[in-house]
């Protein structure tokens, strides 16, 4: 389990450089599924396997929606990702960047992460379930507060939308 | 925009500043800044042509960066110290990394430079919503969170920079934005001192930024040198304006000299000498482009005949018994200043 954990963590970094070095749009969308997965993978094997398969879900469906716009705004007909220099160039420096910082990070500290030592894959309370247990029985008028804004965020997207010609979003 | 839309976000803008200034925990407060922010979009993008666009864009881009940074720094307080209340930030690393995403939010200096570009590409009115209602809300928590002598750093550089920054603008909306940033400056130097005064400084700055917004409105003006015409469109205005922009820049019979005034005792009553000195020099810069403002207004005007022909007055639909009031207000609050001491609040 703990290598699962070390292998979700360093794909996670590395996916997250990737994503940060501007590669074509079509291999960003790629790269934000993949820190998606191996994040929810992580937080599944810190016992939060309800709130990671939500997470995911969601937010698969929000990279669909993400990727089939960029595919179709983005008109680059050679895209490459890693193979360009300047890309790689990007990864290469953000990973010395992530390596500094871990340096500093167990310079100061001195011990490894701790996220390591806590794993314990045999629970029988997931607490998670808990949580969700708890914030259905008590946190009713959040929930309602936390409904009304979504439905706000909904409205100004449609008023931001609204309107072929003048609006925001106009063919061009 | 419809006016069922317009009255459906400005009651959201009301009702998300309300959440945050009611909430005790960290949850709560994020998302009363969350309904500012989205609340304000639609109001900001009303006009739909490009610069206001990306004023918009630029805003929720910043807002939303500083909520997240808010929220991060609020789970790693809970995950530190497992408490969610906002007065109980005891842990430095979450209480410097909020208040470093709330001075974002506010645009306090050296995360300032998106204010003066977004003020910029938004009309008058919603450049006063932006100026005055959408600091409260952070500045609420600013003020709740047990924070260190940081503030004081912070409200220094904003003091610095907002006074540098506007010494060459020519835009008033830019200008409106640096001295926003500046007078935000002088609530953080005294929130660790005296959080009352800095509430009462806040709520001075409102009223002084009320009435020249609404001076700005009245004349239709958004750059200097149309400003010089508005002796033609609104004599007794006009001759009322450079008082204002001294009450603004803090000069003593004023009442912008209330809050710089009782700040400065309050500073060097706890012995923050140097910190003063800085303080009180460094409104030199924002009064000078207040003067340059004045006298770009009235004081070129000649005292005799104009050549000009007065302009053409129509009956006045602008807001006019709030800007009589509050113009009052920026001018002769001084002497209530004894109202303060007493025990009536």
């Amino acid at each position: 389990m703990s290598i699962m954990m070390c292998l979700s963590l360093v794909l996670l970094i590395l996916g997250l450089a990737f994503v940060a070095s501007n590669p074509p749009p079509y291999f960003t969308a790629l790269g934000l599924v993949l820190v998606a997965g191996v994040g929810c993978l992580a937080l599944a094997i810190l016992s939060g396997p309800f709130f990671s398969l939500i997470l995911f879900w969601i937010y698969l469906g929000g990279m669909m929606v993400v990727f089939g716009y960029s595919a179709a705004l983005i008109a680059e007909p050679f895209p490459e990702s890693l193979g360009s220099g300047y890309v790689l160039g990007l990864m290469i420096s953000y990973m010395c960047l992530v390596f500094f910082t871990a340096a500093m990070v167990l310079h100061f500290y001195d011990g490894p992460l701790h996220l390591l030592g806590e794993i314990s894959s045999f629970n029988m309370v997931q607490k998670d379930a808990w949580g969700v247990a708890l914030m259905y029985l008590c946190g009713g008028v959040l929930l309602v507060l936390g409904a009304l804004v979504l439905l706000l965020a909904l409205f100004v997207v449609f008023k931001l939308t609204w309107g072929m010609s003048f609006s925001v979003l106009r063919p061009v | 925009m419809s006016p069922l839309t317009l009255l459906t976000m400005a009651f959201t803008l009301m009702l998300g500043t309300t959440i945050t200034l009611m909430s005790t925990h960290w949850l709560l407060a994020w998302m009363g800044l969350e309904i500012n922010t989205l609340a304000i979009i639609p109001l900001m993008i009303k006009q739909n042509h490009p610069r206001a666009v990306e004023a918009t864009t630029k805003y929720f881009l910043i807002q939303a960066t500083a909520a997240t940074t808010l929220l991060f720094a609020a789970t790693t307080n809970a995950w530190l110290t497992g408490a969610w209340e906002i007065s109980q930030v005891m842990h430095p690393l979450p209480t410097i990394i909020i208040t470093m995403a709330l001075s974002l939010k506010m645009g306090l200096a050296p995360m300032h430079s998106w204010l003066p570009d977004v003020m910029q590409g938004l009309e008058l009115k919603v450049g006063l919503v932006l100026a005055t209602w959408q600091k409260l809300a952070p500045f609420s928590l600013l003020c709740q969170i047990p924070n260190s002598n940081f503030t004081i750093l912070l409200g220094l550089t904003s003091i610095i920079l907002g006074g540098w920054g506007g010494l060459n603008q020519t835009q008033l909306r830019k200008i409106m934005a640096y001295s926003s940033i500046a007078h935000l400056g002088w609530m953080l130097l005294v929130m660790q001192l005296l959080p009352s005064l800095s509430l009462m400084t806040l709520l001075v700055y409102i009223i002084m930024t009320f009435s020249l917004f609404n001076i700005f409105m009245i004349n239709k003006t958004t750059n200097i040198n149309s400003l010089s015409t508005s002796s033609m469109k609104v004599p007794v205005l006009t001759t009322l304006t450079p008082l204002i922009l001294l009450s603004l820049g803090g000069l003593p019979p004023l009442t912008g000299f209330l809050p710089k005034w009782l700040i400065l005792q309050e500073m060097i009553k706890q012995n923050f000498f140097m910190t003063a000195t800085m303080a009180a020099l460094s409104a030199l810069l924002s009064l000078y482009f207040y003067l340059r403002l004045s006298y770009n207004m009235t004081f070129t005007i000649a005292p005799n005949t104009s050549t000009n022909t007065l302009s053409w007055r129509l009956n006045n639909k602008n807001i006019i018994l709030p800007t009589a009031t509050s113009m009052t207000m920026t001018l002769l609050m001084l002497p209530l200043l004894p109202l303060a001491a007493m025990p009536l609040f």
